[in-house]
């Protein structure tokens, strides 16, 4: 399938007006005719939208996995859905990292949790020579 | 802390005891859905399959998710997927899959473009993979319509037309029965058989006019002229040709017939 929106140079997301606009300025005629075939009845738009948005999906995970040149993306989809290569976005790498910060974090936790004991007394102990200490100072 | 909240499919696959049956569920559930919405019949179906897997979890919360068609949740699980199942042990979940695809026997083109997607992603190639889809269906895997062509509206509607044209023959027997049957004195019809069936090449009724007629014919000569068909070969061309001369005939016999003046 080939993408008419690339092709004529709006965006998917193009009113009626503006795509009839795109039409008439199209100098090539073959493309002309079948765009105001395609795009030019409502529910014709409907149903190519669908499969474009779905397209630029498949488009769009065929880079992140390196998936650009499979044999079964060759033809016009390819040309025109295709999107470069882009290798740092790894769902799973970055589940991989949240799962480590998350096991970190806790580690921390537990850690600070041994010592919460020892840090309650000593903020209490300080706290009360400070309160003796002043009431010594002032009395 | 915001990147350590994770999202619904993480979770489950955190829980999940094997994850890569978690990961094939969610893409199994995504290449159902893409048919349109996900039926009643599909989830009884990915509910089915699931029972033979080990992930351990609620199935129904990931065909939830999967229905939804998040494009994070299914990059993770096609990762996933790559990961543990790539070449070899490809093909139980490939046919799984295209027995999802499947419904009455027809594919529909987005979810072609998923299998094709499928395919490359476990490494397995064009060849083997046909003959999997042929064991599984019984039916040649063919490249998917394309809805940017004017010819897939053509065939479409051509296909539409002929449904009509049948109902309305069938109504037209009918009715012609009924007169029959009530008078048979042998009224005149207002128009001769002949002239009913130009009609119905063209796509009329009885009620055209000349004008009509004149508009039908252009548009049908346009649209089933030889010449169009060139470059998809002879039979094409041949088949073409037939229509187009019969369209023409059509279109004669009702010029000069006296009634359309």
């Amino acid at each position: 399938m080939r993408d008419l929106y690339k092709r004529l140079g709006i965006s998917p997301a193009a009113s009626d007006t503006e795509i009839s606009a795109a039409i008439e300025a199209c100098q090539h005629t073959a493309l002309k005719a079948e765009a105001s075939v395609v795009l030019g009845v409502k529910s014709r738009r409907e149903e190519y939208d669908r499969l474009h948005a779905l397209l630029c999906d498949i488009g769009r995970l065929r880079a992140r996995l390196g998936l650009s040149h499979g044999q079964y993306w060759l033809d016009n989809a390819a040309n025109d859905f295709s999107m470069s290569p882009d290798n740092d976005h790894s769902r799973h790498e970055a589940l991989v990292h949240k799962v480590t910060q998350a096991v970190a974090l806790h580690d921390t936790f537990l850690r600070w949790r041994r010592y919460a004991p020892w840090i309650v007394a000593g903020g209490f102990a300080l706290i009360t020579t400070a309160t003796l200490a002043v009431g010594f100072v002032a009395g | 802390m915001a990147t350590t909240r994770f999202s619904p499919f993480e979770l489950l696959l955190l829980k999940s005891r094997n994850q890569t049956d978690t990961a094939a569920l969610l893409l199994l559930t995504w290449v159902a859905a893409s048919k349109g919405s996900l039926s009643e019949t599909d989830r009884h179906r990915i509910a089915a399959m699931s029972a033979s897997m080990r992930h351990g979890h609620d199935c129904q919360a990931i065909i939830d998710i999967g229905a939804r068609q998040d494009l994070d949740a299914i990059q993770l699980a096609a990762e996933v997927l790559q990961k543990d199942r790539w070449g070899a042990q490809a093909s139980p979940f490939l046919r799984q899959a295209i027995e999802v695809a499947v419904t009455e026997g027809t594919l529909a083109a987005a979810t072609n473009h998923i299998l094709r997607f499928l395919a490359d992603l476990l490494g397995t190639a064009p060849q083997p993979f046909a003959q999997l889809y042929r064991e599984v269906t019984g039916k040649p895997f063919e490249s998917p319509d394309d809805p940017s062509r004017e010819t897939y509206w053509q065939a479409r509607e051509h296909a539409r037309q002929q449904q009509r044209s049948q109902s309305e023959q069938r109504q037209r027997h009918s009715q012609q029965e009924r007169s029959h049957g009530s008078s048979r004195q042998g009224h005149e019809r207002p128009h001769g058989d002949k002239a009913l069936r130009a009609l119905d090449i063209l796509g009329l009724d009885a009620t055209a006019t000349r004008s009509e007629i004149k508009k039908a014919y252009r548009r049908l000569a346009q649209s089933h002229h030889p010449d169009r068909f060139f470059a998809l070969g002879e039979r094409d061309v041949a088949s073409a040709s037939m229509r187009f001369q019969k369209i023409q005939k059509a279109y004669e016999y009702l010029m000069q017939d006296a009634r359309f003046i």
